[in-house]
């Protein structure tokens, strides 16, 4: 037992401890010079938000922009033509446009992380920040208090927190130390703060999981009621109520939920075949215990987010 | 009459249901009764939801804001008039009455639907333009309705002022004695209670269904 639970924590590790190298430059309509700024760079957590580095950036690149008293809440970052949302994980936003080909499983059994030769050629992975045209109909605009990043995270944690255990009681139940040192691990990046807390959110006294926070993200397909232009980028998020157990002999698998929710991508419960989960930069078989999974490769805000990546 | 099962929660089935029926009694009823431009129940992605759209109100006194000196406020309140010249008919607010899986509650999305995108989805927006400054202090993250924050529109993915749901089915219950209602008086009674704080109040003629139900 105490060989699996070792497992489990060093996977809880690992996964906080992902990251990608990052190249920033400063868009050309909003820097003063004729040649390119600097770059800015930066290896940065998949599980940390954009949001966090906005201010950094802008004092990074202060004395090039063409306006320099522009606020930081003007800031925005984009890959090729993709407005990024700064508070989704960096991880998640990697995993969903980058284009970079997943790691895959060696021998099916074991899941070892490579970074394949493919991996290699698109990192750093090159984003452009811009201090002008902010995209307001795609993005929330940063606030310079950083409040409604922090909004939005404590929104995911409740609402996991109320999937997990049909209440939102163990979130309510923190008191007020225990609230302000689970953000400021996420703001920190410090593992060693973060996990007491999610101990708690996770395991709390004589409740069951009732359902497995999961939320997926598929490219996106033009809809006829949407009234509003699809722009590059444009996602269909979609999540629905997953039950940890089929039965009681059976438990949910990775596959066997995205069957059910997707059925017309996820034919089959068992292998790929139009469409394959990706999270934390590896495609994930579909026989994985989905229980196994939210403990132990949950984003900081408790949920599962997976890129649903088209195969072929 | 169909009553809704789980009440104060409501399942996604008795919701369309109830999405359904306001919307047929909203076409039944003529417009200018109702107060809003237009009331539907609108299909996506395999999910019903209420769309509603009304008419921006803009007599909400801005409120001066503290770091601005008095010549700055002014150019302010000029560049405000300057919004306001537009033809209102343009400008409205989108509501969305959306299903939430895992709150199993309504929750709402809404927006300001301008051609010219000059009312972003922000807090000094909804404060000065959406939310009378009388329920400031019951929309705040410790006032009555759970607070109201910026998320991403579950169906557009776009930005939209959300009322957090923590506290939906605790307002829901207390608000009503009996909880024997169907799915329609259902979505009346959340719109009795949450519409004010937001400009939606409620159509004069659901309204008598509300004192029906003795709201």
């Amino acid at each position: 037992m105490s060989s699996s639970r070792d497992t489990a924590t060093s996977l809880r590790q690992k996964v906080w401890h992902g990251s990608i190298p990052l190249e920033i430059r400063l868009h050309r309509g909003d820097c003063r010079t004729y040649d390119e700024s600097d770059a800015y760079l930066i290896q940065f957590p998949r599980l940390s938000y954009l949001g966090f580095l906005i201010p950094r950036l802008h004092a990074f690149f202060s004395d090039n922009l063409i306006y320099p008293d522009v606020s930081s809440t003007e800031a925005w970052l984009s890959y090729e033509d993709v407005p990024l949302k700064w508070h989704y994980p960096l991880g998640l936003l990697y995993d969903l446009y980058s284009g970079a080909e997943p790691a895959y499983p060696e021998d099916g059994t074991e899941l070892k992380v490579h970074t394949t030769e493919e991996e290699q050629g698109s990192l750093p992975w090159k984003l452009t920040v811009h201090f002008s045209e902010y995209p307001a109909e795609h993005l929330v605009r940063l606030d310079a208090e950083g409040k409604y990043l922090h909004d939005l995270y404590i929104n995911n944690v409740k609402e996991a927190d109320f999937l997990r255990n049909g209440t939102g009681k163990t979130i309510m139940s923190l008191n007020k130390e225990d609230s302000t040192q689970l953000w400021d691990s996420v703001k920190q990046h410090d593992f060693s703060l973060f996990s007491p807390i999610n101990q708690k959110l996770l395991s709390p006294q004589g409740v069951n999981l009732r359902h497995i926070p999961m939320r997926l993200y598929l490219p996106h397909a033009p809809s006829s009621t949407q009234d509003e232009e699809a722009v590059a980028g444009s996602l269909r998020v979609v999540q629905a109520l997953v039950l940890p157990a089929l039965s009681s002999r059976q438990p949910q698998t990775l596959g066997t939920a995205l069957n059910h929710i997707l059925p017309s991508l996820f034919q089959s419960t068992r292998r790929p075949i139009l469409a394959q989960p990706v999270l934390h930069g590896a495609a994930v078989p579909l026989g994985t215990n989905l229980e196994e999974l939210l403990r132990m490769a949950a984003y900081s805000d408790g949920w599962l987010h997976i890129a649903v990546a088209m195969m072929g | 009459m169909e009553k809704v099962t789980a009440f104060p929660f409501i399942s996604k089935a008795e919701f369309e249901k109830g999405c359904e029926e306001i919307s047929v009694s909203f076409a039944n009823c003529s417009k200018s009764q109702s107060g809003l431009l237009s009331m539907e129940a609108v299909l996506q992605d395999g999910s019903m939801y209420l769309k509603i759209v009304k008419a921006l109100q803009n007599e909400t006194p801005k409120p001066p804001t503290a770091q601005q000196t008095p010549e700055e406020q002014e150019i302010g309140e000029d560049d405000d008039e300057a919004l306001l010249d537009h033809p209102s008919e343009q400008v409205a607010v989108q509501y969305d009455i959306i299903y939430s899986t895992s709150y199993q509650v309504p929750v709402i999305y809404f927006r300001v639907k301008d051609p010219a995108y000059r009312f972003p989805p922000t807090m000094e927006i909804l404060y000065q333009y959406i939310i009378p400054r009388q329920f400031k202090q019951q929309t705040d993250n410790t006032g009555v309705i759970g607070g109201i924050t910026v998320a991403d529109h579950p169906f557009t993915n776009s930005p939209a002022f959300f009322i957090h749901p923590c506290r939906t089915a605790k307002v829901l219950e207390t608000s009503l004695e009996t909880k024997d209602i169907g799915p329609k008086e259902y979505l009346i009674l959340w719109m009795t209670a949450f519409g004010n704080y937001i400009q939606l109040g409620m159509p004069a003629y659901l309204a008598q269904t509300g004192t029906k139900l003795g709201l």
